[in-house]
């Protein structure tokens, strides 16, 4: 029955095949050898995983929505604004664990809302969630008149920038919820539906899966998510922000897409969105360490985002043109 | 209900469907017995695949009884039907690319099925059992033709079912691969699964099936063991029909070579050629699939070539793009009205308009008394039946619709124009009008090319008729001279 | 059938919806007149004017894009970048070849836009939707290094600046000249958009694009061509943007894109493509305008203005699904 076990090895090699996202980082990784910065300690390291976490907790629910043919151009001002909620809240002296609970139910508000108007009312994913995000981006300038809000209370700020055995609190939820996320789409019902009306709705919707209901919690999921990321942010800023959020949705959607996770839906996963994320992180990073201008930093971004997202629509185009 | 009998899996009786202006089946029915494998063979829009449809619940049926094993099935969605144990294989496969062998197999399943180890067990235990080796592993979208159709009988067997209808399932398989599906076949029989085999291909009818229902119009025209017909008289009872006033006299008007096709080259088409005389209406028969939109779709540059050399009065013409064969006078009649052909939201005179913009146009500027008079003028002429010209084009029926692209190209009367089954899904009176039209382009000098999946259509307007097969052009033939059962017998290969 | 019933049934629902705007704009003047008298103030009309200023601007060049069946957001990108290319040339190459150089890297950057979309075969609004979100970001990020991040005064520049200040305050009888200018593009951009071919032709193409290929409209040129105009638009919206002011900031596009799309399909034009026009578009601007208008007056507080909008553009978007 040997045909049956694909070994580890084969999946590995199937996964790295696809990802050009990988080279990528190989590339990054190999010139940050040459310059004389202190890159390769592992202090830095997790710094970079630790400056990442938010963005992958992102990643990790815009991944569901992209897997089902949508995607999510709310969850910066999400982010933005469950963090504000959680520290207004603490602030006004809420009991730290129902402030934080509160905030994050604010995504998942969000998130069943846009689900609504997606999967229910029909409308075109990407345009509705970025009136959705423009309309949270609004809340939160209002709860905060566009002021940061600092946090007061110690305890809070210790749920991102405690350690558990050196590694930083925040990278272990990262890695909770992306172990929660993998599990949930590889092994649950309702993941392995969801990669299924991903890639083809009708074929799903025949063989008798509930698409309406796979969908609508696949998007409430990925605003709660942001939600998560937005009160894990504001703890390790200590602060809470309506500004924070702004580039998120771009290059979230970005780093899911250039992980492999197509907009053509029903392919990708968590594993291949950290490679994605990690891709823009350490673009970002290594910038950073070369000492590259700000401005030129977003410049390379904005680059990097459009040739990859071209790149998406080319080899959909191929495909479609192969004679 | 006493009188059933136990040896009769499936029992159609007196069924009927119609859809607006066409009655797609009429009192059909059709017995199935137990571990049988039932061939059903018809010409395209013979009703099979309309039948079929009922069956698994896809459509809902006028009139009649259907009986599977012992059980009336009333109202049913797919979903029932197969786990009732009644499965179809569609030709274009029901299956996910991006997921694996074992969850297509478990689709819709999975928490019944306690684990994605369980579903990996259960799936191989399923293709050991029709002797596949395809790993339940790897991604459908990988997999060959032949494989795919391996999952999808897998996967109707994993419903227990009784009866699989296999639509087409030769299509795209080689020699090598049929051989394989005829022996699961086989044993699928011995296990007393009823078959329903629907195919194009008589030789396979003949070497696999043991009786065969012939259709035709929405018919059953015969139901015989296989061993008591032989292929002539079956493609007799396919085409044999009796063609009254149905068409106007085909004109007789055919002059000079205008388009010489030398050679078109693409994945799916291997080196066309044919020509086209001014004022001859020339058909393309073939089934559907075989690639009779390809070859125009080329021609007209809407799709990409890897080869394409056409000459047009004797000289060579390059065209790439839709525009450019506009260019040189060739117009197109598309195979699907309402993603092609029209722009719904818009209203009948911007829709009969659409082609003639430029050439009523002044310095950029479009004369829009001139555009009013050309909807007029195709209205008038065409007889199209709209309460006004600017009604919205997606309230017309479909009859109307098409005559509002074929308003467009008459506008411009081009010297080639193509029309890619012009009348589907149109009502009788409407269709003669439509082949009134072709007429009249013919003995005005145009030249048309016309394809359509109603041999009877092409057969009594073409001058000459070219039959298609797997991307090849198989044959050419007068159809006042050839008998309709040769040229169909070419386009079947 | 059924289609031609419901036409003859007048539906309230349906009347309502396609009326909306108009609706929504007499009942904002009306409510506004009787809380605060001051709304009717020939002065109120000045502003009002001059809030209609950058925003009408873009919003027509987005009307085209809009109605192609696409959807530009570099906008933000393309306003910033403009404003200071063209202030920062105005003292070595004089005002008015500042000006039109601008306007030029406006619809260079358009057209720019629509050849991306195009070689990469992005043919749907949620493709351009990001390509064009990406290009904001490089065009956005362009203005920041020019400037070094610093935003640019009007009043140090060497060169005076006369035009720019008659674009900016200058007064034409009862109308300011900015509006006047917004008048003039609203007529050429409606005769252009309903006379011509190529203004048809997009409508053809938005309303379905294969058909319009098929049928011989240049579906290609006619996406570089909305992607240019809507970059030329955006273009005029940063030189009116920076006649207002003196001081230029290198982020000054921001939220354009929302704004624009917001006024384009509050007025109408539908999401979908193929319908839609400048004129109706000029009803979304002026609700948008009026709204904030009446809002400013009423006191309320600007944050709350923000939620309003995005409250406004996901309902307008949510209405224009159900409209089909």
């Amino acid at each position: 029955m040997n045909v049956n076990v694909m070994t580890l090895r084969q999946q590995t090699i199937r996964v790295l095949s696809k990802q050009k996202a990988v080279i990528a980082i190989a590339i990054m990784l190999f010139v940050m050898l040459f310059p004389n910065t202190n890159f390769y300690t592992p202090l830095n390291i997790m710094n970079i995983f630790r400056a990442a976490s938010p963005d992958l907790i992102i990643a990790f629910g815009v991944t569901l929505a992209v897997i089902c043919r949508g995607c999510d151009l709310s969850v910066g001002s999400v982010m933005a604004l469950s963090g504000i909620i959680a520290i207004q809240l603490i602030n006004g002296g809420m009991n730290i664990g129902l402030a934080i609970l509160l905030a994050t139910l604010s995504g998942s508000v969000v998130g069943f809302i846009n689900g609504f108007l997606i999967v229910h009312q029909k409308t075109e994913a990407f345009i509705i969630t970025l009136g959705m995000g423009m309309l949270v981006k609004g809340v939160a300038l209002l709860l905060t008149s566009a002021n940061p809000v600092p946090a007061k209370n110690m305890s809070f700020m210790m749920i991102s920038n405690g350690s558990l055995l050196g590694i930083p609190n925040i990278m272990l939820f990262m890695l909770l919820l992306g172990a929660f996320t993998y599990w949930l789409l590889r092994y649950t019902s309702f993941g392995r539906n969801l990669y299924a009306l991903g890639g083809d709705y009708e074929v799903a919707e025949h063989s008798g899966i509930n698409v309406i209901r796979a969908k609508w919690v696949a998007f409430t999921i990925t605003g709660t998510y942001a939600a998560i990321a937005g009160v894990l942010l504001a703890s390790r800023l200590n602060t809470g922000s309506p500004i924070y959020g702004d580039a998120i949705p771009l290059l979230v959607n970005c780093g899911v897409v250039i992980g492999g996770t197509s907009f053509s839906g029903g392919v990708g996963g968590v594993v291949q969105s950290f490679i994605g994320i990690m891709v823009m992180q350490l673009l970002v990073t290594c910038m950073g360490a070369l000492e590259v201008d700000r401005f030129i930093r977003m410049l390379v971004l904005g680059i990097v985002i459009v040739i990859i997202i071209c790149m998406d629509c080319y080899s959909i185009k191929r495909k479609k043109e192969d004679v | 209900m006493d009188n059933i009998d136990n040896n009769i899996i499936l029992s159609v009786k007196n069924v009927g469907k119609s859809f607006p202006g066409v009655k797609a089946l009429d009192n059909v029915s059709i017995e199935c017995r137990r571990g049988s494998v039932h061939g059903v063979v018809g010409e395209n829009g013979a009703g099979k695949s309309t039948l079929m449809k009922i069956l698994s619940g896809v459509y809902t049926k006028d009139s009649g009884t259907v009986m599977f094993d012992g059980e009336t099935i009333e109202h049913t969605t797919p979903i029932q039907s197969i786990k009732k144990g009644l499965s179809i294989i569609y030709q274009e496969f029901n299956l996910v690319n991006t997921l694996t062998v074992g969850e297509n197999i478990y689709l819709g399943r999975f928490s019944e099925m306690k684990g994605m180890r369980n579903i990996h067990k259960k799936a191989r235990e399923l293709l050991d059992s029709i002797g596949s080796t395809i790993n339940t592993h790897r991604m459908v979208g990988d997999l060959s033709a032949a494989e795919k159709q391996m999952v999808e009988i897998t996967k109707a067997l994993s419903f227990d079912s009784k009866l699989i209808i296999m639509d087409e399932p030769s299509s795209s398989l080689t020699s090598d691969e049929l051989k394989q599906l005829f022996v699961i076949i086989g044993d699928l029989r011995e296990k007393g699964v009823t078959i329903i085999y629907i195919s194009h291909k008589l030789d396979e009818i003949f070497e696999l099936c043991d009786i065969v229902t012939i259709m035709r119009d929405g018919r059953v025209i015969d139901t015989k063991p296989t061993t008591d017909l032989d292929r002539s008289e079956m493609i007799a009872k396919m085409v044999g029909r009796e063609i009254e006033n149905e068409f106007p006299p085909r004109p007789h008007c055919v002059g000079e070579t205008i388009m010489e096709v030398k050679k078109i080259r693409t994945r799916k088409l291997n080196d066309i050629s044919f020509t086209l005389k001014k004022g001859e209406i020339l058909g393309f028969v073939g089934l559907v699939g075989a690639g009779r939109t390809e070859i125009i779709r080329a021609i007209y540059g809407a799709d990409k070539t890897k080869e394409l050399e056409i000459l047009i009065n004797g000289k060579p013409v390059n065209i790439k793009k839709p525009i450019q064969a506009m260019r040189e006078s060739i117009g197109l009649v598309p195979e699907d009205r309402k993603l092609e052909g029209l722009v719904l939201p818009f209203s009948v005179q911007s829709n009969i308009a659409m082609a003639s913009l430029k050439g009523i146009s002044k310095f950029g500027f479009v004369n829009a008394s001139k555009e009013k008079e050309i909807a007029d003028r195709q209205i008038k002429n065409l007889s199209v039946k709209t309460p006004s010209p600017h009604t919205k084009v997606v309230t017309l029926s479909g009859g109307n619709q098409q005559k509002c692209i074929m308003g467009r190209w008459l506008e411009i009367n081009p010297d080639i124009l193509i029309l890619d089954e012009p009348t589907r899904g149109i009502d009788v009176g409407t269709k003669y009008e439509i082949y009134l039209l072709i007429k009249e382009i013919a003995e005005k000098g145009g030249s048309v090319i016309m394809i359509s999946s109603e041999l009877p259509e092409v057969l009594s307007m073409s001058n000459r008729v070219l039959t298609i097969c797997e991307g090849r052009i198989t044959g050419e033939f007068n159809p006042e001279k050839d008998s309709a059962h040769d040229i169909m017998d070419a386009a079947i290969g | 059938m059924t289609d031609q019933l419901r036409l003859k049934s007048f539906n309230l629902g349906k009347f309502v919806i396609e009326y909306l705007v108009f609706i929504a704009i007499v009942l904002l003047v009306i409510i506004t007149a009787i809380v605060e008298p001051r709304f009717l103030s020939a002065e109120n009309f000045t502003n009002l004017m001059r809030q209609f200023g950058p925003l009408s601007f873009v919003a027509l060049g987005m009307t085209f894009i809009i109605v192609g069946g696409f959807i530009d957001l570099s906008v933000p990108g393309m306003i910033s970048l403009v404003a200071i290319i063209s202030l920062s040339l105005v003292d070595t190459i004089g005002e008015i070849p500042a000006i039109l150089v601008g306007l030029a890297l406006g619809a260079a950057m358009g057209c720019l836009n629509g050849t991306i979309l195009i070689i990469s075969g992005a043919s749907t609004q949620a493709k351009a939707l990001f390509i064009t979100f990406g290009m904001s970001q490089v065009y956005g990020a362009l203005a920041l290094i020019h400037t070094d991040g610093t935003s640019m005064n009007r009043n140090l520049l060497e060169h005076e600046m006369p035009l720019t200040r008659v674009l900016g305050s200058g007064m034409l009888g009862p109308l300011s000249v900015s509006f006047v200018v917004f008048l003039f593009f609203l007529t050429v951009l409606y005769i252009f958009q309903t006379r011509t071919f190529l203004g048809r032709s997009i409508n053809y193409t938005g309303g379905n694009i294969v058909a319009a290929e098929l049928s011989g409209i240049p579906t290609k040129r006619i996406m570089i061509l909305i992607y240019a105009i809507c970059g030329f638009m955006a273009a005029v919206s940063a030189v009116v943007l920076f006649s207002r002011v003196s001081v230029t900031t290198p982020t000054v596009g921001m939220n354009y894109e929302r704004d624009a799309i917001m006024a384009v399909v509050v007025g109408g034009t539908s999401l979908l493509g193929g319908r839609g026009n400048v004129l109706r578009t000029v009803l979304g601007v002026s609700l948008v305008v009026l709204m904030s208008n009446c809002m400013n007056l009423m006191g309320v507080q600007s944050h709350l203005q923000e939620v309003v909008r995005g409250a406004i553009l996901v309902i307008a978007i949510w209405l224009d699904h159900r409209r089909q």
